[in-house]
Formats: structure tokens, sequence, C-alpha cells
């Protein structure tokens, strides 16, 4: 029973953050936002029992991704512009 | 119409998705010889407690070749992509 | 152009332990989830770190470029000549001939569950350091060249 609540509160995050990173308009919350989608991804294999794609999601995904956005961030313009 | 359109593709794609758990169980795959063989044979042949590494590493040494030399040709190709950016001008007289 | 000094505190604080961390999933890839490509990925997550929070001609003097190219290069001619050593001793290219031998790595293993033993698992080991040298020398360079241009780009 606790695993189904945590499994459901896993994807319900999953959902909120993919949301969050359309709807911001500050590029550098958005990638964090991204960060968080990937962090809970890992935690979704790992309740489904792959620890090994678990591992390699949390540092590709979460880590590096994260960092390259930022590098790209730092490099142009923080606030998105224009009409969404 | 082209909000109908996205609308019908979404559906689709949901629909899609909803009716794949019905006619595949979750935890009981379709072809179970070859992890039958891993799971009894790696410890033997391996000697590695990890079978899903006595895999990478043993059994399917090649990709992980394949996936080694991809990686240092991505790095090769990052290399050459930030190289005139990196340099300078000095290097465009030449 | 760097972070705040929070940044900064927190990553040097943090970079030897997940350096530590990540070169312990290399090392024991043969016995807990894990292996080669996803420690090394790990290692490379503490260079990101630094990257991220210093600026570059900062960085250029924590994580050396030359130093990153060297282990990307050695780890994967160490994984070559892994696979190279089976031929020297007379069985298939990439053979693990060393599992069961009794030398180096070469303790043979129990069936079923067991709590394991580092000495196990013959070339496994090897090619697990040699792939996560080679994985964290690759995704830092590859950091490295990016964060190269954006500072040439800032000035």
């Amino acid at each position: 029973m606790i695993d189904l609540i945590i499994h459901a509160l896993v994807i319900a995050g999953l959902i909120i953050s993919a949301l969050m990173v359309f709807f911001f308009r500050d590029l550098l919350a958005a990638a964090l936002a991204a960060g968080f989608f990937s962090f809970l991804i890992s935690l979704e294999f790992y309740i489904l029992q792959a620890p090994d794609v678990a591992i390699s999601q949390a540092a590709i995904g979460a880590g590096l991704t994260t960092a390259i956005f930022v590098i790209a961030i730092r490099a142009t313009t923080r606030y998105e512009e224009g009409n969404p | 119409m082209k909000k109908a359109l996205t609308l019908g593709i979404f559906l689709v794609l949901a629909a899609g998705l909803c009716t794949i758990p019905v006619f595949l169980t979750f935890g009981q795959p379709a072809a179970t010889d070859m992890d039958r063989y891993f799971v009894e044979h790696g410890q033997s042949q391996a000697a590695a407690n990890n079978i899903v590494t006595s895999i990478v590493f043993d059994y399917r040494g090649f990709d992980t070749l394949g996936e080694s030399v991809v990686l240092f040709t991505a790095v090769i190709g990052v290399g050459l992509l930030f190289r005139s950016m990196k340099g300078g001008e000095e290097h465009e007289d030449e | 152009m760097r972070m705040s000094k929070i940044v900064r505190t927190g990553a040097n604080l943090l970079y030897p332990f997940i350096i530590i961390f990540g070169l312990y999933v290399i090392m024991h890839g043969h016995l807990t989830p894990g292996g080669g490509f996803q420690g090394g990925a790990v290692v490379a997550t503490a260079a990101a770190l630094v990257i991220v929070a210093y600026s570059y001609q900062e960085v250029t003097g924590i994580i050396r470029n030359v130093a990153m190219k060297a282990r990307e290069s050695v780890g994967l001619l160490l994984f070559i000549g892994a696979g190279i050593a089976a031929l020297a001793v007379g069985t298939p290219f990439f053979y693990n001939f060393l599992a069961n031998s009794g030398l180096l790595f070469g303790m043979p293993v129990p069936f079923g569950p067991n709590p394991g033993d580092l000495n196990t698992a013959g070339v496994i080991p090897i090619m697990n350091v040699a792939v996560g040298i080679e994985v964290w020398g690759g995704l830092a360079i590859i950091l490295l060249y990016m964060l190269s241009s954006v500072a040439k780009e800032g000035s």
C-alpha cells in the first residue's frame, strides 16, 4: 500500500515538474525544474527495480544536463522574452 | 482546425498508452530464455555477483567497446566545434 | 563571472565527497548496482559542480584541461588493452581470462545470494576502472570546452 502511494506521488510530481518547465519564464528556474524532473525519473526507475539506470539517470540527467543548461544560460539572457 | 488535429493526435496517443497495460501484464516479459541462462550461469562463468555488469562487460563486451569509442568520438567532435572560439583569430590568417 | 559565495563554498565542500562516492561506485561495480559508466558520470558531476560554480580562469586551476584529456585517452587505451590482453594469453578477443583463475581478481563465486568479495570477477573490475576514468575525462572535457567558449563570448 505504501509503495503504491509513493509511486502515485512520484508520478504526480513528474507531471507537475514537467508543467513547471513549460510555464516558467525564468530560464534558470526552468532548468532547475528539468533537473528535478530527471531526479524524479531516477526515483521512478529505482522504484521499478532498475538501480543501474537510476544511477546513470541521476548523474547524467539531473547533474550534467542541468550544468550544461546553466552554462548556456550564463552565456545568454536569463529571462525569456516575447509573448507566450 | 489545428487545435482539433492536436487534440485528436493527443487522444489517439493517450488511448494507445492506456491499452498497453491491458495486453501486456507487468513483470512478465514475453521471452525469458536468455534471462534464465544469465541468472543460472552468470555467477559461475563471469564470477561476478552483479549480473548486469557481467552482461555489459563480459557477455556483451563489444557493445561497451562501441559505446566507449562513441563517447571518445563525441568528445573529439565537441573539441572541433569549439576550437575556433577557443583559439581566437590568429589561426585564420594562415 | 561566477556564482555567489554560498554556491562556491558548497561546491568546495561537496567536491571530494562526490569524487569518493563515484570511485566507490566504479570500484564496486561487479558487486553493487552501478559500474564504470555510472560511476564515471557521478565523478563527472563533481567536476560539473565546480565548473558551474567558478569562472573559467579559476576552474583551470582546479580542473586542468590536459589532465582530463589524458584521463580520457588513458581510459580508452586501458579498456582496449584489457581486451587485447586476452588475445595475448591465447583466448578470443574480450574473453574474461582472469575469472576463476586464482590470480588477480580471480576468486570463484558461489551460486545464489552471497555478500560478495572484491577479489572476484576477473577482468571486469579492470574494465570498470578503465571505462570510469574515460567517462570522467570525457564528460568533464565537454563541459570545459563549453565553459571556455562562454568565457570567450562574455569578455
